[in-house]
This record gives structure tokens, sequence and C-alpha cells, in this order.
């Protein structure tokens, strides 16, 4: 079933700058986008081109200087830090290219773990079906660090579709990934990706991996081109 | 699921890592030694008290100039407590054409609740001790000088007013002798069913009651809290600290003593709680910004950690309450030869105490650092060198130091004191931290000049100089704590011992006469008693103060108000006694009608410099300025005085003289010598007293010791804290350079030039600091003698770089073991 085709994130001449002891720095300028539902889009750009800014904004993850970023019609920008916290909870995923798993836990801990802080009672349930979804339930009990690097992205990427989230940002997913690995690991996004309908935005410099999204933004110097 | 099963879950994975162990090794120390110390000091205290009743003859005791309702008496025994009378009054004895004044003592049965009495039957000093009676109904027993007085002899009968008594013993040692050693009147004690007989008591007739009562500690409690508030202008409780200040002053000491231990303890774990926290934090920045990415609000994040170490709180103290009990009933298990057979019970109370002061600790000190993790950006996740600011150091610092401002004030009660002790401690670590990180910014010019082991050594410390000011400050103020802890000690101990000496003067004597004062001495000599002080006396009533009458001035039940009821001693001197302090004002011996008052008398009477003071001497008025106050040591078994005239001031007047001097045991039967050659003389055993004081300052010593050891378990997690608070970014960087191919060797002379200094520059601010402080304690809180102490100015940043050096080569030594890729890895 697809999504209705509504404008997910809209951003309106969204930047950002940063004071620096030899005076402000402009990471990303004046950038205007809009991103439909069940949409993919990839953002490309050399390093130190705005790329993980951009994205840390259109996350909510940060705040812009100018601007202003709004998802599902609600401006993030002016929301409290505890407003952006509960939307990212309700409506975002998250993978990254360090993968960002808790050390201490278990994989299936880790990938109970947004479930549990929504308060769902059924978290163990849903963890572990995602689990064996990615090919890992025979390592539900292994930490971090017993895992490989493909392994810990797999255990990253069912925590992050296991709220069915309605927006994914992955930063550079396979960075940390031999291209092997790394193709597995984007062929399992993809499809996930597919099967929950959701909105993907990826960051990377890979224009081979920014082919398979829908949509691709190019970013230089802070600028959309 | 719950966030308290996160938070739950979050902390015993973090405590299986290890992450946790030397906060809670901290914390345990902590609780521990201040459950140990607040039970230890309780029971001690209770104890003492009971043992100090024997010189009340009873565990409370109230006087008075009349009878006490039978009410009150009903009361008591309701409660369970035993009871006894006493009753003195002065009456003139006629025997065998003698007149003499002496003291009656009527008892009651049971007397002496507490202590014992003495008696002879003989000319020599072979003593029979006697509990709990006193003369029989129709008996007397008398002091050897009123029967040498009164040409009496055992067997002989006394009339007193109208009743004749049989001497049956000669009494030799009463417990509880009142007020100062002249309310004494040679002693005729009588049984309390012939006081009426003897009809010398009459309306209007000037007598003390003392009405003593002895029981547990609960039924006396209840007792003196009912009693207190029906009490008249004429009638007191009577208080082991006034009525016996030698006492009081070593319980008092003592007593402070521990309190400050217990600080010391706390304040040292508490700076391990800050590091080990400190360091806990910041390895969780990660995990918080994942949990902050997921969803996790900044309350709840809070949340989660405080929720973690309130657990870990609660089951530390927990586990530390318990230790204290053990630690204490340890204690009381190894003095059990040296205290009474009956030693107050534990109280609850202590313990709860204990286990909230953990509680208190791990919050005060643990919390600023936790509530940098509110602060952790989502964004970390993208940019691992975003770190949330320092919590305010204005917080940090104001809830460590209202802490121990609370603890230090509770236990000096004087905020005025309080004040100075912190301020000095923060103005004296401020000045240091400043110097320091100057030092360190300098020193970065020495690095191109210097070898490649030194240079690593050195930019350990100078790549953050803030860091390692902090953490040089931390282990700075751990080791000032344990400084003050053991010189105190030390100190503390040697004053008592040097106050009593082996052979500290175990007898006092007398009204001996101007005239037998050469004599007298000569005798004394002959058995080889030497360089013994005599003082004159002359007895006096202060009546006013600057012309106001002295009952205008002072409180009601305050010392002053005791030392104007009845007669002092009032004495003269050209030098004072060298363990007199001046606390004020010059002594001029030369000047005629100059005092010089005892300063707790002076402050309770108000009595300042140049005032005025009014002396009755018998019949006769007699004025002086005050013009030197003076501190006395009451615990030295010597001759002590509340006033001291210049010599001319008194001269005239009619005097006795007192001394004192140490007996042997097996040399007694001098006594019956001087007996003989001085019978107008008094002589006075306090061999009791004696004892019962050099037992008690053992128990302490023994307590005190035990407790330094607390000091230095707490010393050791704070050692290890400082070192292992900035032990990640040692450990990789040491990974990153055997990785680029440096040597074990050089890394090994890197970590310990760097820890080497580390510690040196801790011992040099601790020395300065703790020299400040020590000074302030001693003067203003044990009234002790301070003198700056070589050895430590030395010693201490010599023990501290040795200290600090090993304890930082043992922590890192995985980095020169292990392979630099295991160590990236687990980083």
């Amino acid at each position: 079933m697809t999504k209705s085709q509504l404008n997910i994130i809209e951003t309106e001449n969204l930047g950002k700058t940063v004071p620096t002891s030899d005076g402000p720095l402009c990471i990303l300028s004046s950038v205007t986008l809009t991103i439909k539902s069940a949409e993919s889009i990839a953002i490309v750009g050399a390093s130190g081109s705005g790329k993980s800014t951009l994205l840390s904004l259109l996350a909510g993850l940060d705040t812009p200087t100018e601007g202003l970023t709004k998802i599902k019609g609600k401006n993030i920008t002016t929301m409290s830090e505890d407003g952006r916290a509960e939307l990212r909870n309700q409506l975002v995923g998250f993978v990254f290219q360090s993968f960002q798993l808790l050390p201490s836990f278990t994989a299936l801990e880790n990938v109970m773990l947004p479930l549990e802080l929504r308060g769902d009672k059924n978290a163990k349930a849903s963890a572990t079906k995602l689990l064996d979804r990615v090919g890992l339930s025979h390592r539900l009990t292994h930490t971090p660090m017993k895992l490989s690097g493909g392994e810990q992205q797999r255990v990253a990427l069912a925590r992050a579709f296991v709220t069915e989230p309605a927006i994914l940002f992955a930063d550079e997913p396979t960075g940390n990934l031999d291209s092997k690995t790394g193709e597995h690991i984007i062929d399992l996004l993809f499809e996930l990706n597919q099967e929950k309908q959701t909105t993907l935005v990826l960051v990377t410099h890979d224009n081979a991996l920014a082919a398979r999204c829908q949509r691709t933004i190019k970013l230089e110097a802070g600028k959309m081109l | 699921m719950s966030r308290f099963s996160l938070a739950l879950r979050l902390l015993l994975r973090d405590g299986r890592s290890g992450e946790l162990t030397i906060l809670v090794l901290a914390l345990i120390i902590a609780v521990t030694s201040s459950t140990a110390i607040s039970l230890f000091a309780d029971r001690l205290h209770r104890t003492m008290s009971t043992q100090a009743a024997e010189f009340l003859a009873a565990d409370l005791a109230i006087t008075s100039s009349t009878l006490i309702p039978p009410h009150w008496l009903k009361k008591a025994q309701s409660l369970g407590l035993k009871q006894a009378r006493t009753a003195e009054f002065s009456t003139v004895l006629i025997e065998n054409d003698e007149l003499l004044l002496s003291g009656v003592k009527a008892v009651s049965s049971h007397y002496p609740l507490r202590g014992v009495l003495k008696t002879t039957q003989s000319d020599n000093y072979n003593e029979q001790i006697i509990k709990h009676q006193g003369p029989a109904k129709g008996e007397a027993w008398l002091e050897k000088r009123v029967l040498s007085a009164l040409k009496l002899k055992l067997g002989d009968s006394l009339i007193v007013g109208e009743k004749s008594l049989t001497i049956s013993q000669v009494l030799t040692y009463e417990p509880d002798k009142r007020g100062d050693l002249y309310s004494l009147s040679p002693r005729v004690m009588i049984n309390d069913a012939d006081l009426e007989a003897t009809q010398v008591l009459k309306p209007g007739s000037h007598v003390h009651y003392f009405f003593q009562f002895s029981g547990s500690t609960d039924a006396l409690d209840k007792f003196n809290r009912w009693v207190k508030p029906h009490l008249n202008v004429s009638q007191r409780l009577m208080d082991i600290h006034a009525d016996r200040p030698e006492l009081g002053s070593a319980l008092t000491r003592a007593e402070r003593y521990l309190g400050l231990s217990s600080i010391v303890v706390i304040l040292i774990a508490g700076v391990a709680i800050a590091m080990s926290t400190r360091r806990y934090s910041e390895r969780h920045f990660n995990a918080t910004a994942i949990l902050r990415c997921l969803g996790c609000k900044q309350s709840e994040i809070l949340w989660l950690f405080l929720c973690q170490f309130l657990i870990l709180g609660i089951a530390s103290s927990a586990l530390g309450s318990l230790f204290g009990w053990f630690a204490q009933e340890t204690l009381f298990h190894l003095l059990r030869d040296l205290l009474p057979s009956k030693v107050a019970n534990p109280s609850f109370i202590a313990v709860i105490l204990g286990f909230l002061t953990g509680l208190f600790i791990l919050l005060g000190f643990a919390l600023p650092p936790l509530l940098r993790l509110k602060k952790v950006s989502p964004l970390r996740v993208l940019r691992r060198e975003l770190a949330p600011l320092p919590t305010s150091a204005w917080l940090v610092y104001s809830l460590s130091l209202s802490l121990i401002s609370l603890l230090i004030w509770q236990y000096t009660q004087d905020l005025k004191m309080t004040a100075s002790i912190i301020g000095g401690g923060i103005i004296s670590t401020l000045i240091a931290g400043i110097i320091l990180y100057a030092l360190l910014i300098q020193a970065r010019r020495l690095l191109p000049f210097v070898s490649l082991s030194w240079r690593f050594g050195l930019q350990g410390l100078l790549k953050n100089p803030k860091m390692t000011v902090n953490q040089t400050l931390a282990f700075s103020i751990t080791l000032v704590a344990m400084i003050l802890s053991y010189t105190v000690r030390t100190d503390l101990l040697n004053d008592w011992q040097n106050q009593l000496p082996e052979q500290a003067p175990n007898y006092f004597v007398l009204n001996v006469f101007p005239t037998q004062v050469a004599p007298f001495k000569q005798t004394l000599r002959q058995h080889n008693i030497k360089n013994i002080d005599f003082f004159p006396v002359v007895r006096g009533r202060l009546v006013k103060i600057n012309d106001i009458p002295v009952q205008k001035i002072v409180s009601k039940d305050s010392q002053g108000e005791r030392a104007t009821h009845r007669d002092l001693s009032l004495t003269w001197a050209k030098i004072l006694p060298h363990d007199n302090k001046t606390v004020s004002g010059l002594w001029q011996p030369s000047v005629y009608g100059e005092v010089s008052v005892e300063h707790k008398l002076a402050k309770s009477l108000k009595i300042y410099l140049g005032d005025k003071l009014t002396f009755t001497i018998g019949s006769q008025q007699q004025h002086a300025t005050v013009s030197h106050i003076r501190s006395v040591k009451w615990d030295t078994m010597k001759p002590n005085f509340y006033m001291v005239f210049s010599p001319m001031t008194l001269a005239d007047y009619p005097s006795t003289y007192i001394t004192s001097f140490y007996i042997a045991e097996e040399n007694k039967n001098i006594l019956n010598t001087l007996v003989k050659k001085y019978p107008s003389i008094t002589v006075l055993e306090v061999d009791a007293l004696l004892k019962q004081f050099k037992t008690i300052l053992t128990q302490l010593t023994e307590a005190i010791n035990y407790l330094l050891y607390f000091a230095l378990l707490a010393g050791f997690t704070v050692l290890f804290a400082a070192v292992n608070s900035s032990l990640d970014s040692r450990v990789y960087e040491g990974a990153l350079m055997r990785t680029l191919g440096a040597n074990r060797a050089l890394l090994r002379k890197a970590h310990f030039i760097e820890f080497s200094l580390l510690g040196l520059f801790s011992g040099l601010i601790a020395v300065l600091i703790s020299e400040l402080l020590l000074y302030a304690i001693y003067n203003y809180v044990l009234h002790l003698d301070y003198q700056l102490n070589g050895l430590l100015l030395i010693g201490l940043p010599l023990i501290s770089t040795c200290c600090v050096s090993l304890a930082g080569f043992f922590a890192v030594k995985d980095v020169v073991n292990k392979s630099p890729m295991i160590i990236m890895r687990e980083l």
C-alpha cells in the first residue's frame, strides 16, 4: 500500500552559521526543499559540503541559524528540545556510519530500546521479529563487541525500523564497512524501506548508492545545486 | 517497560563492567566510617558519662536547698530508677573542750549509687571499699582530722546537735566531693535516719540536699526531660562538664576530634565520588546522545541516571551502615578490657544517620557531574567532538562546600569558626590553583629543551592545564584532609600524655599554714618528693562587677551563676602557671589590685578587661581590676584557679597553702608522717580520678587510632579515582604511540614523570593549605598550641609523589603490556 504523497519534510531558506575564532563560518545557506512521503532522497556532496549538517537540521538534531524546517507540517525549528525529542521518538529512525549501538546492551536490547522509550509493552516481540528479519536471530544476546561491523549495522537497521518510523535518516550507513558488506546492508536498507513505505533521507558521497534513490540533492560549499 | 527497569538494567550493566567500582567503594567507606564513628562516639559518650557519673555518685543528681516534692521521687520510682539522698550542712562540734566547724553529710540507704566509699579502722592507710551504704543508724564516720582536732578515737561518742553517735570508721574517700576542694570542712558522715534526731536543721537552716538517681539511659533521659521544667531557682541538675571540668574538657575535645575525623573521611570520600562520577558521566556522553536521538527527553535522561545513582546510593549506604555497625562492635570488642562491663547499647538513630549521610554525600558530590548528561546534544551522534558544557563551576563548588560547611558547623557549633575554616580553605585553594595554572602555562616553554620522555610526560599535564589544576587540587584536598586527621590525632594524644605523665600528681594537700610551708617542703624533700609548687589560697566570694551586684548580671544555671553562689579559692602569683595561656590583656604582678580571670568564667560572667571586681573576704571587701584573661588546662591534676591576683593585693589576708604531688603506691605511708606532723592539713587522694581519667584517655586513643584507618582507606580510593579519571585519554594516546613505534621504556618513563609531577604538585599545595587550616583548628577549635611541622613540609610532597606515581604506573600498565590493537578496540 502506498502512503499518500504528502510533503513530509519542508525547508525554507535553511541555513547554519557557526562562530569560530576567525569569525562566523557559514556551513549551510539558503536550502529550500520539499520531500514527499515514502520518497527516497540522497544528499550528496564532497567532504565538508554540509551534508551531515543538512541531515541534522532535517532530523531536528540541531537548530538552524536561518530559515525553518517542517515535519508533517509542524515547524520543528521553534519547538523545544524535548518537543523535538518526542517527535524523533514518534516519527524518525536513524542509521549512522559508526552504528551508535549501546555497548553494554545486547543486540535484542538495542533494538528494543526505542520501543521501550515509547512505553511499548510488546517491545521484545517486535524486536525479535525484526532481528530475525535482518538475519540475526542467532545473535540476540550478543553485545556489539561480539558482532562484526556488518552485523552491528544490521542491528542498527533493525533498531531504526522497529518503530515503523515515517522518516528514516541514514548518514553514510556503509562508511565503515567493506564494499561487499556495504552492498548487503544497502540492499537490506532499501528492502525494509520498501516494506515499511518509509521516507528515506540518505547522506552519502557514493554516487552509485545515490543512484538507487528516487532523487538526489547535491550540495557544494553549503549550497544546494 | 518502565523507565525504572531501563535504569536498573543500565546500572547492572555498568556495574558488571567495573565502571562504578571506585564510586561504590568510596561511598561504602564514607558510610561505614560515618556510621562507625557516630555509633562509637555515641556509645562511648554514654558509657563515659556513666563512668564519670561515679563522681556524682549517681547517673543524675538534683541539688536543692529544700526537699523536693515527693511526687518527683514517685515519678523516678515509676521509671525504675534507684534513688539516694544526701544532705550536707555545716555545724560546730564540741568535744574534749575542742571546737571544730565541720561539714556533716547525712546519707540515705543505697548511697553512693555510683562509685564507692573508702574507710579505714586504723592509723595506716589500709582502706576498705564500701559500696552502696554509709554509716549505720547510730554511727558516724569521721575524717582523720576531725579525730585529731577533737581528740577522739574510734569507738568514742560524737555528739552532733542533740544526737550522740558512735565513731565506727575513719572516712578516707567519698566519690562526690562537691564544688571545689574547699567546700570541704572536715567531714562527718552520718545516717540519714539520724538527721532529725540531731535537731540541727531548723526552718531557715543552710543545707544542701542532693537527690541522686541511677538506672537505664532511657529512664534517666525520660526523668531528666520530665523534671527539668519543674526545677525552681534554687534547684538544678548537676552536669559532668560543669561540675567536673577536668573530665569534661577531655571528653569535649575527644568528641570534637571524632567529629572532625568523620568530616575528614566524608570529604575524602566525596572527592573520590566526584571524580568517579565525572569519569562515569563523560563515558556516557555517547550513550546519552543515542538515547536523545531515539527520543529521550532531557528530564528523562536526568531521571534515568539519577535513578541509577539513587539505587546505588541506597544499596551502598545500607551496606556501609551494616559494615559500620560491625566496625564499632569490633572496636568495642578490642577495647573490652578497658571498658566497664556494661557498655551503652548502640543507638539505631546513629545507624539511620550514617545511612542518610551516605545519600547526602552521593547526591552532593555526584549531582554536578550527572547534571552534565542532561545537556548532551543528540547531535553528538554525528559530531563526536561535541561535549556538553561543564555544569557551572559555581554550582559544583557551592554544593560541595555547603555540605562540608554544614558538617564542620555541626561539630564546632561555632558559625564564625566554620566560616574562618571554610574561608581559609577556599582562599588558600584558589591561590594555589592560580599559581599552579600559571606555572603550567609557563612550563610549556620548557618543552623544546627537554628529552622526549620528559616532553611526553609534561605534555600529559600541559595539554589541558585546567583539568590538571582540578585534578591536582582534588588530590591536594584529599591529602589535606588526611594530614588534618593524622596531625590533630598525634598532637591530641601527645598533649594528653604531657598533661598526664606517669607520675602525674595523685594527692592534693590543703590547709597548709604559711609557717608550715618551708618545713613541709623539707619533709617532702626528705622523701624524695622535690620541686613541688605551693599556692596561697584566700577564700572569697565575688559580689559585684563594676559595682553592679553579680546576681543582676549572670544567667540562670550558668557556670558564672554557680561561681557566685559560693566562695572561690583566690590566689596570687608573680608568675602565672606555665600552662595558663593569655587570651587577652597583660599580666602585671607588680601592680596592686590587678586580677587575672579564667576565660570561660569571664565569658559566663560577662567580665572584660578593665572591669572592676569586688570580692567579700571575711568581713572585708576587696576590689581588683581585670588586667588579664587566660585559658586554664583543667585536666592537669594540678591546682588551678579562676582568679589570680597580683601578690600585694591579697598578701595581708589570712591564707593557707595548697599543693599537689605524686606518691607511689608503695610509699603511701609518707602521708601518715605528714598527717601526724601537720594535723591541720587535709589530704585528698585523687588516684581514683586519675586512674579513671587515664583509662578514658586510653580508650579514646585506641578509638582515634582505629578511626584513622578509615581516612587512609578513603584516601586510597581517591588516589585511584584521581588516576582513573583521566585514564582513557592517556591509554588511547599511549596505544597510538605504541602503534607509531614508541617503545615500552619510553612510555613507562613518560607516565612516571607525569604522575610524579602530579603527585609533587599535589603534595606541595597540600602542605600550604594544611598548615593554614591546622593553625586555625588548633587555635580555635581544639585550644592547643600549634607549631609548624618541618617533617610535614618535606615529607608530604615526597610521599605524595611516590604514592601518585605508583598508583598511576599501576593503572596504565595495560598501555605498555597489551597489544595496541586490543586497546584501540576496547576503547
